[in-house]
């Protein structure tokens, strides 16, 4: 019996222990203070959103690794629907050179070292692309023509001139459709000309990066003049084979096994190491040597392909010098109790969360504005954002517009013009008002629906319930699985949460808000919403763009669309012996500007 | 038997053919494929659920997905296996064959290394039931197997890599904890050792005395930074060994035996020496083939010596000549270390199963890629150790109190020779089976582990493919497990069948 009572205690002893360690380890001692973690930012307070010259003349020696996730690299085509997503894309990204990227706050930069362009005419639209003379492929070949002809092509003919796309090209046959003509020039032309049909408001980023043309027509035992015709021209006898190497000759169904240096021909600061790549375990790129324009800081850089949540303690180990993990305030004490080595910064990201109405037929909030905004005037998005989004990003603020973002340079104007801010307060008696003026039922069911797992969401929907249940409306919690395949398509809720990836594009959102939509869940219909976006649509000029966007959000506001809740917070870490590292809001990740990272030595 | 045996197999391939149905079927139903589409707000959302669609065959109906991916595995039968691709176009085939690798890499060490430690904790804590080391290592195998696996991989990557990494930067030990050590260690080692109050006294002051002292030279000669053993100490260390295997196998009484592991001690310094130059960067196959040869030789020499003790001398021979290998081994690996501390400044990366562009020789790889190792191998093997240990010791608690042993006491046979050769062999008849089962199951990959260790294993590809709702890479996994499961179950069963004719019916 003795023995039992030593037992028991050293038992009690040994889980006080882990509980202990348990809750000391990952957060270190102290509680982070939000504020100080931001620190880093401090350091380059640098406003303009594209990149800065970094001064760069010479690569270092050294290495720098990153990694975004578990996820193998699938190959240099990262613009099949298979192959194209964010793991693929931050590699990809580094080899490859574009007339324009995305800077930090989603503005679309021009890269003037790659080349130039110019709207030659308005409207019609009317676009003159010029390649830098001294651009070349990693073989040296020049980049031109030929290259761009071959991206157009990929994204105009079909099999047979049926339906179905030739190329397996992500975007579609979207391109030929504003661009039916191939871009006016000849093989060995620096410069050449992309006639649109229609306006297309979003005609930046639809010329971006091209790749080897040369390499496909060696591929496919063709001459380079000949490939031009045939792709000018539509000659299926060459396209077809052309595509077929399109589509699958650039793909790395083995992992492990790098791409034949003579179809790896990249134009980027950055090109493949040879033995660089190991399955499951890390990709490496070296300096592109026939890089023309200004070196990369650092000559290798290794991506690896690790879990997200071993990538804090695996950055404090320094077996990887920049990270993107989570954003949790988890995650933030973490990186604090680490200390000086490791610098954080924290920020919004293009996505942002919203709560969408649904509009179609039966639904009580249909038809019925006036209860929409009783539920506007009771979801308190302040308190949200206090509790959930503060935290990890501590100049978070409640979102009031749909299409600019918090951190974007139009957005005060924009909400400036459409919302008089009358829902920053939750009001619970003029919700009532509103409430009894809608002529609803006392109790009103209002399922809001998001897709589950997702505990932020859960807490989401937990803050207005307590609130909006005083109003009158019934929340209830309806978070699935299934939300996006079953809920939502069956119209299965009132209320939707979720958020949307801003893209950058200047007329994504007519896909949400006009009637026809593919991405109008609700069914909103609103004609003047859709002819302010048609208005959008059809022009170039930046400042009808603002100008529309201020009429749209100004009727969402007012119809009620929905309610914008807040910019989701990104938080990038890295090792302090690093320099030039700029957090971006994008997609593009943290690497957008990896060729200007250098390590203070 | 041969009957007894086809019909095995004929069953179990049926079970199989029904698993895989069962399993493709479920898989393909256990989510939305296109999930990550659906929440997507590209423009071309449709054309891209379409394509996706086509590629995954998404429309086609369930018994002609499973006809497709059936007919692909059958050209296994002529060498030709077709797994399919990921919906990412990965050659699944590759995937399969690279995750099989990296799991093997994983789990061989960690089981064996489990099997030996459980087995002998096992053993020895039934020898001291009830006392206060039986007490300590049941609490120990109980605490660790029920480690939360990420959270015990989270704290051993904090203490194991993090911290370690920075010691080693210094690489001294401080007094206090060098005193620490020795005591921890003397007062564990009399415990295992035992006996009445005066030799426990000498076995903790000995032990004590010696572990103090070593650390302390260690520090002083920078040890941890710059280690090296030595021709001698490997000699010294070899000879430990043998005395060793043949007091646990013979008892040193057996001169024969005796004098064959001391002399395969010596062919093995001597080889060391005459190799060196081969040794000093050698490549897997010479390392093999090396040590198939010190089998053979050990081998010989047991035979020569052997005598009336023939099969005794051959197998404590072995078992040296496997010991010596390994010491030798280690020294070399010890004599890198401080060049491999050059090429790598933080040794234990927390991630990985090699650092990536790694540059060092073969010895520098060699340690790199152990290192890397040496984590998942601790968690794994903490994990499992519990239940050898366990099963062991009340196997063998059971055996000690049959008849024979008891009769073997009576004859005056020494307590070594009751253990080893009475009680712990028929002891580990039962331990056999479930190694067998055991193994079948690891293969299948410890999906955790790797997870946080950033390695791809065969875990990871389940894991990933079940969260694709990828039915392709799922089944490639468990065609592999599957085959090993079933191939286990029925060796176990032909085993059974050859001890037990009433089973072959």
């Amino acid at each position: 019996m003795k023995i039992r009572r030593t037992s028991a205690a050293i038992a009690v002893a040994a889980t006080g222990a882990l509980l202990f360690t348990a809750c000391t380890s990952p957060a270190g001692t102290d509680d982070p203070e939000p504020g100080e973690t931001t620190t880093a930012e401090g350091e380059d307070e640098i406003t303009d959103p594209c990149k800065v010259d970094s001064g760069i003349t010479e690569t270092a020696e050294g290495n720098i690794s990153y990694s975004v996730g578990e996820d193998e690299w699938l190959g240099i085509n990262g613009d099949t629907p298979e192959t194209y997503s964010v793991y693929n894309s931050v590699v990809n990204g580094r080899v490859e050179s574009a007339f324009v990227y995305f800077g930090v706050d989603g503005t679309v930069c021009e890269n003037t070292e790659f080349g130039t362009l110019e709207v030659l005419s308005e409207d019609p639209l009317q676009v003159e692309y010029t390649v830098n003379d001294d651009a070349v492929w990693s073989d040296g070949e020049p980049v031109q023509y030929a290259d761009y002809l071959l991206a157009w092509a990929t994204q105009k003919y079909t099999v047979d001139g049926g339906e179905d796309a030739l190329f397996n090209y992500v975007g579609g046959l979207e391109l030929s459709e504003f661009v039916p003509e191939p871009p006016t020039g000849a093989n060995g032309d620096k410069s050449f000309v992309y006639d649109y049909e229609t306006v297309n408001a979003d005609w930046k980023i639809q010329v971006t990066t091209a790749k080897p043309a040369h390499v496909v027509a060696e591929q496919i035992g063709v001459t380079l003049d000949e490939l031009v015709v045939a792709l000018q021209e539509g000659d299926y006898e060459i396209l077809e084979p052309a595509a077929e190497f399109w589509n699958e000759g650039w793909l790395s169904p083995v992992p492990g096994e790098l791409p034949d240096p003579s179809i790896a021909v990249v134009n980027g600061p950055y090109t493949f190491k040879e033995n660089g790549w190991t399955a499951g375990q890390s990709l490496t790129l070296e300096a592109n040597e026939a890089y023309w324009g200004t070196p990369p800081g650092t000559d290798e850089l290794t991506f690896r392909f690790s879990a997200a949540d071993t990538h804090v303690q695996a950055l404090q180990n320094g077996d990887l010098d920049v990270i993107e993990p989570q954003a949790t305030v988890d995650t933030l004490g973490q990186l604090d109790a680490i200390g000086d080595t490791v610098s954080v910064a924290l920020g919004d990201t293009l996505t942002w969360e919203h709560l969408d109405f649904n509009f179609a037929e039966g639904n009580v909030f249909a038809d019925n504005l006036a209860l929409r905004e009783a539920f506007a005037l009771c979801v308190p998005r302040q308190q949200i954002v206090d509790n959930l989004i503060v935290p990890v990003n501590p100049e978070a603020v409640v979102m009031n517009a749909r299409e600019v973002f918090p951190f974007q340079d139009t957005y005060d104007e924009v909400v400036e013009a459409s919302y008089d801010g009358r829902y920053d307060q939750v009001d619970l008696d003029a919700a009532i008002a509103k409430f009894e003026e809608s002529g609803a039922e006392e109790g009103t069911q209002v399922r809001i629906g998001y897709s589950a797992p997702n505990p932020r969401r859960t807490n989401e929907v937990e803050f207005i319930k307590s609130s909006c249940d005083q109003v009158g409306f019934e929340i209830v919690d309806v978070g699935d699985p299934d939300f996006f395949s079953v809920t939502l398509p069956a119209g299965d809720y009132e209320v939707a949460l979720f958020a949307w990836a801003g893209s950058g594009q200047i007329a994504s959102g007519r896909n949400i808000y006009s009637t026809t939509g593919g991405q109008n869940y609700g069914q909103f219909s609103s004609d003047a919403v859709d002819e302010a976006w048609q208005v959008l649509a059809s022009t170039v000029d930046p400042n009808i763009h603002l100008e529309q966007v201020k009429v749209i959000e100004k009727l969402l506001w007012d119809e009620l669309f929905g309610i914008p809740v807040f910019a989701h917070p990104g938080v990038a870490a890295y090792s302090s012996s690093l320099e030039g590292l700029r957090k971006t809001a994008t997609q593009d990740q943290i690497v957008w500007n990896a060729e200007q990272w250098v390590r203070a030595s | 038997m041969l009957r007894f045996i086809l019909r095995r197999i004929g069953i179990s391939f049926l079970v199989l053919l029904g698993a895989s149905f069962l399993m493709y079927i479920l898989t393909i139903n256990s989510g939305d494929p296109l999930e990550d589409l659906r929440e997507s707000n590209a423009e071309n959302r449709e054309q891209l659920m379409e394509r996706r669609e086509d590629f995954m065959g998404l429309n086609d109906p369930w018994y002609l997905r499973y006809w497709n991916w059936l007919t692909g595995v059958s050209k296994c039968v002529v060498l030709q296996c077709d797994l399919g691709v990921t919906r990412n176009g990965v050659d699944v085939g590759s995937l399969l064959g690279q995750a099989a690798g990296s799991t093997l890499r994983l789990v061989t060490i960690a089981t064996l290394a489990a099997i030996v430690i459980g087995i002998a904790f096992g053993m020895l804590t039934a020898i001291r039931q009830y006392s206060g080391f039986d007490y300590t290592v049941t609490f120990g195998a109980f605490l660790f197997y029920s480690l939360p696996v990420f959270w015990a991989a989270v704290l051993l990557k904090e203490f194991g890599a993090i911290r370690f990494n920075d010691w080693i930067a210094v690489g001294t030990i401080s007094p206090v904890v060098v005193v620490l050590v020795a005591a921890l260690l003397g007062f564990v080692a009399q415990a295992i050792l035992g006996g009445d109050s005066r030799r426990r006294l000498i076995t903790a002051g000995g032990t004590f005395a010696f572990v103090a002292a070593a650390l302390f030279y260690f520090n002083a000669v920078d040890f941890y930074r710059n280690p090296a053993m030595g021709p001698a100490l490997v000699a010294v260390v070899g000879v430990g060994a043998a005395v060793l295997v043949v007091s646990l196998v013979t008892g040193l009484a057996n001169r024969r035996v005796l004098y064959a592991a001391l002399t395969t001690v010596a062919v093995g310094v001597i080889s060391y020496f005459a190799l060196g130059s081969v040794l000093a960067e050698p490549t897997w196959p010479i390392l093999i083939g090396l040590f198939v040869l010190a089998i053979i030789l050990a081998s010989v020499i047991g035979a020569l010596w052997g005598g009336y003790s023939r099969r005794q001398a051959i197998f404590a021979s072995n078992v040296t000549a496997v010991l010596m290998s390994g010491i030798i081994v280690a020294d070399i690996a010890l004599a890198h270390w401080a060049s491999f501390l050059g090429l790598k400044s933080r040794p234990i990366s927390t991630i990985g199963s090699e650092t990536p562009n790694f540059t060092g020789g073969f010895w520098e790889s060699f340690l790199d890629k152990g290192a890397q190792l040496l984590l998942p191998t601790i968690i794994l093997t903490l994990i499992s150790v519990a239940s050898y240990s366990r099963y062991t010791r009340s196997s063998m608690l059971e055996v000690m109190n049959q008849d024979y042993v008891r009769t073997a006491r009576s004859k005056g046979l020494s307590e070594r020779a009751v253990i080893t050769k009475h009680a712990f062999r028929n002891a580990l008849i039962p331990i056999t089976t479930i190694v067998a089962f055991d193994f079948a199951g690891l293969i299948g990959g410890a999906v955790i582990t790797e997870t946080v260790f950033g390695w791809k294993g065969m875990g990871e590809l389940f894991r990933s493919g079940l969260l694709h709702v990828d039915p392709n890479p799922v089944m490639a996994f468990f065609l592999v497990t599957g085959i090993a499961a079933v191939l286990m179950n029925m060796l176990a069963d032909i085993a059974y069948a050859y001890l037990d004719p009433r089973i072959r019916r």
